[in-house]
């Protein structure tokens, strides 16, 4: 049996012991050792071969992998993320219908999932891979030794670390060469002196101000102005043969190159079949009823005024303008019961243009023609304007515009409440 | 994989039974009679249906394509052997060149066919009745293609085709079993690739032409491909049954091991997923546009009680396996992989019967005793005649230069 000294180069302290590495004449050699080795009791060691030795996995006691539940976990994450991303950014963020198909259709989504689930796997995999074997290692004791060079050609080594509890020098020591290691050698600690040199320290710091400047620069030019063009490294659709909206197109027998919606066409989910919702009537005069979704909560009645108080209260007025008491007292409404802009216009239809007949005044919603209008009428003037008042159906949701109804019944019922509205309790309170 | 150094724990392979002699010797028999007696069970039922036979007809192809293609994905499978070099496979190649020299007999079940057609009979392909053609002008432009004398031609040279490539691995295989030629596995390598070729063009079309043409108006490129690969996993799963049967007749102990069966495994999970790829590819394409034309297909077979066998295609070929067979103790535990086998062999002819089925009859059950009697007809004789070549020959192909790599083959 020989033995080698190690090829540690420091002259002063003594080396530390890291582990002993033992070799072996062939595999079957190293198998027997293995089995050995596990038996004895040692935890902390492994076994090198130049190629992948049958058996050795069991002979060493090695467990199977994490990886492949690793690899599950990813590749159900990939398709988990892809339907998610795909279902949200198609049926509910930005819903756009393409071919016909239901917003969420499950066949177009299978190849993005698909392409998802490899990628994940595939990355799980590398990086489990890596991470399992405690990869990337640059450094080991072993690799002080001057035989383990022939760990990847013709070499079957076996390392015990010192750090194993069971670990002692003479007698680890003993354990191999009973097991018919050919030599056995020591490894060791870097040395103190053994660092990495300071030139790649340099070489790093360089290295990484570099790398920070193509951001800084990306962010330059992201927040300053330029008169030139932006510049195209990845072209994609940015430069390509089409037509303008309105253009003229020789292809078409009208000449149009933008092509009319076929007639009966109507825009995704505005069909608004339901009459009663959509335009207040019930049969062939207007609903008297709130439409089912509108039900009369204290909730909507709290979101109609503040509907109301956002778009109707700046020429309703807050209290949707004189009571019948005051109209009747005064012959003419006190203007201060109106919003500001209904004030406004008066002021200056009074004060810079007398007889000006552009503008009506806004009704006070408490007369006794606007109290006897049934619900459906109500909606309907909201939607499409009256006189100088504005149509809100493009601004206001429709549920809303029954809320903002059933807040101006609530307005006209406080202003024309009897007796029999104030709770029993309370009644006293008014004598 | 590397070789190690172990001869003395590598299973002597020579140790083996090797053949089938001894083995039930009345089994050809019994066979064949019982082949013959549920084949003319279901003719019987088949004439109760008083449709012409056309259900019959329907279920008789749908049996005939369904050992056809277990015959070419044992094709395709020995001649990828041979491409790949593959060491570990020399264990179970022979039983896969019995599975491809059985040609003999989807060749036969052909020939009825091929008269009935010849005959002028329309009841499986509508392009056969010229009242058809004359109604419709596109089957008019494809009558060029799609009528007997041209169908017939081809499928001679289809059966010429993979005849030839069976016979030469077959006879190739068996006479380096006599002479211990290493120059005849270089020669099977050299002409695999080609093959394989061959075998995708000739395989493409006879799908086309036995399957496709049923609907003739329809068209879809990847179809021979659906059906090659459902060929290839029908194969696979046959050939993990027979290898168990084999091994539990005491046959080929020690020449496949758990090893051969992990790797069979993971071979049949891979060819159910491309098969996967290949239907879906189909479909969402199809889906997609939904042109009438090409909906056409999918219109019955997606509709009533088909819809329902769709879905269990769905999942019986594809989702349910793809977890059955994912983890590495499935694939080897013999229990697990043989349950997988068995349940992908009924679900591979299940998707043939719903390729093939729905142009007979739309309603009612879809699986009917006609169709079950058919496929234990035909499959007999299948199994009888395979069993005739394999007799007097090794089961393993004994001199094969890679036959030590694959007694000694381990899965890391």
């Amino acid at each position: 049996m020989t033995e080698t000294r190690s090829t540690t180069e420091n002259a002063g302290s003594p080396p530390i012991l890291a582990g002993l590495l033992a070799e072996f004449d062939g595999p079957d050699a190293l198998l027997a050792a293995a089995e050995k080795v596990r038996q004895a009791g040692y935890c902390r060691w492994d076994a090198h071969s130049p190629y992948p030795v049958h058996g050795l996995d069991r002979a060493m006691g090695i467990r199977p992998t994490l990886l492949p539940w690793l690899v599950l976990g990813a590749g159900i994450a990939g398709a988990a993320v892809a339907l998610h991303l795909q279902w949200w950014t198609n049926a509910v963020d930005y819903p756009l219908i393409t071919s016909a198909k239901p917003r969420f259709s499950l066949p177009a989504n299978i190849p993005v999932a698909f392409e998802l689930i490899v990628l994940l796997s595939a990355l799980a995999a590398f990086a489990g891979c890596l991470a399992l074997n405690r990869l990337p290692q640059f450094w080991h004791p072993v690799f002080t030794a001057r035989r383990f060079r022939r760990a990847t050609s013709d070499g079957f080594f076996l390392s015990v670390e010192a750090a194993d509890p069971r670990f002692d020098p003479s007698r680890t020591r003993a354990l191999l060469e009973s097991l018919g290691a050919s030599a056995i050698e020591p490894c060791h600690e870097p040395a103190e002196g053994r660092r990495i040199p300071r030139a790649l320290y340099r070489l790093a710091m360089i290295a990484l101000a570099l790398a920070v400047l193509p951001p800084l620069w990306i962010a330059r030019v992201r927040h300053s102005k330029s008169e030139r063009p932006r510049i195209h490294p990845i072209q994609d659709m940015d430069f390509q043969p089409r037509y303008q909206s309105q253009a003229a197109s020789p292809l078409f027998a009208d000449g149009r190159a933008m092509r009319p919606a076929l007639p009966g066409t109507i825009a995704d989910g505005q069909l608004d079949a339901d009459e009663h919702l959509h335009r207040g009537r019930a049969g062939n005069a207007w609903a008297t009823t709130f439409p089912v979704p509108v039900h009369i909560t204290r909730e909507n009645l709290d979101r109609g005024r503040r509907r109301y108080n956002i778009f109707c209260a700046p020429c309703h007025g807050l209290t949707g303008g004189p009571a019948p008491d005051d109209l009747k007292r005064q012959g003419k409404p006190d203007k201060l019961l109106y919003g500001m802009v209904a004030l406004r216009a008066a002021e200056r239809i009074e004060g810079e243009q007398p007889g000006y007949t552009g503008w009506v005044m806004p009704r006070s919603l408490h007369e006794p023609s606007v109290v006897g209008q049934p619900v459906g009428q109500l909606f309907n003037t909201i939607t499409h304007g009256l006189n100088t008042m504005p149509a809100y159906e493009a601004q206001v949701p429709v549920e809303d515009r029954w809320r903002i109804v059933l807040y101006v019944r609530a307005l006209q019922r406080s202003q024309n409440a009897r007796l029999e509205d104030v709770p029993e309790d309370r009644r006293t309170d008014l004598k | 994989m590397t070789p190690t150094m172990k001869p003395s724990t590598t299973p002597d392979v020579r140790a083996d039974q090797m053949s089938l002699s001894g083995l039930m010797p009345e089994g050809r028999r019994v066979l064949a009679v019982v082949g013959a007696g549920a084949l003319a069970l279901g003719l019987a039922l088949g004439a109760l249906h008083g449709d012409g036979h056309r259900y019959f007809l329907h279920a008789y192809l749908t049996g005939f394509s369904f050992l056809l293609s277990i015959t070419l994905g044992s094709l395709v499978l020995v001649t990828a052997l041979h491409a790949t070099r593959a060491g570990w496979g020399v264990s179970v190649r022979r039983i896969l060149e019995i599975l491809a020299a059985n040609l003999f007999v989807p060749a036969l079940m052909f020939l009825p066919i091929l008269v009935l057609l010849a005959w002028g009979h329309a009841g499986l392909y509508p392009w056969n009745n010229p009242q058809n053609v004359a109604k419709e002008p596109l089957l008019a432009a494809k009558a060029g293609y799609l009528s007997a004398l041209p169908f017939l031609l081809r499928a001679v040279a289809y059966f010429a085709a993979w005849w030839a490539v069976a016979r030469f691995y077959l006879r190739h295989s068996l006479e380096q079993d006599a002479s211990g030629d290493p120059a005849l596995t270089v020669r099977m390598e050299r002409w695999s690739g080609p093959a394989l070729v061959a075998l995708g063009l000739t395989g493409t079309w006879a799908a086309f032409d036995w399957l496709m043409s049923l609907e003739p108006l329809w068209h879809s490129t990847i179809f021979g491909l659906y059906y090659l690969s459902g060929g290839v996993v029908g194969a696979l799963a046959t050939l993990i049954l027979l290898a168990m049967g084999l091994q539990r007749a005491d046959r080929l102990r020690s020449a496949i091991t758990v090893e051969h069966y992990h790797d069979l495994g993971k071979l049949l999970f891979a060819a159910l997923v491309f098969w996967g790829y290949m239907a879906f590819s189909q479909y969402l394409l199809i889906w997609y546009a939904n042109l009438p034309e090409e909906t056409a297909w999918y219109r019955p077979r997606l509709a009533g009680p088909w819809g329902w066998v769709a879905l269990a295609v769905l999942l019986g070929h594809l989702l349910v396996p793809f977890f059955g067979l994912l983890s590495r103790h499935a694939k080897r535990s013999r229990r697990a992989l043989a349950f997988w086998a068995a349940w992908l062999l009924a679900f591979h002819w299940l998707d043939l019967a719903w390729i093939v089925m729905p142009s007979a009859h739309g309603r009612g059950f879809p699986v009917g005793l006609v169709d079950l009697c058919v496929l234990v007809g035909l499959g007999s004789f299948y199994l009888a005649w395979a069993w005739r070549i394999a007799h007097g020959m090794s089961l393993v192909p004994m001199q094969d230069p890679r036959l030590p790599e694959a007694m000694e083959f381990e899965n890391m």
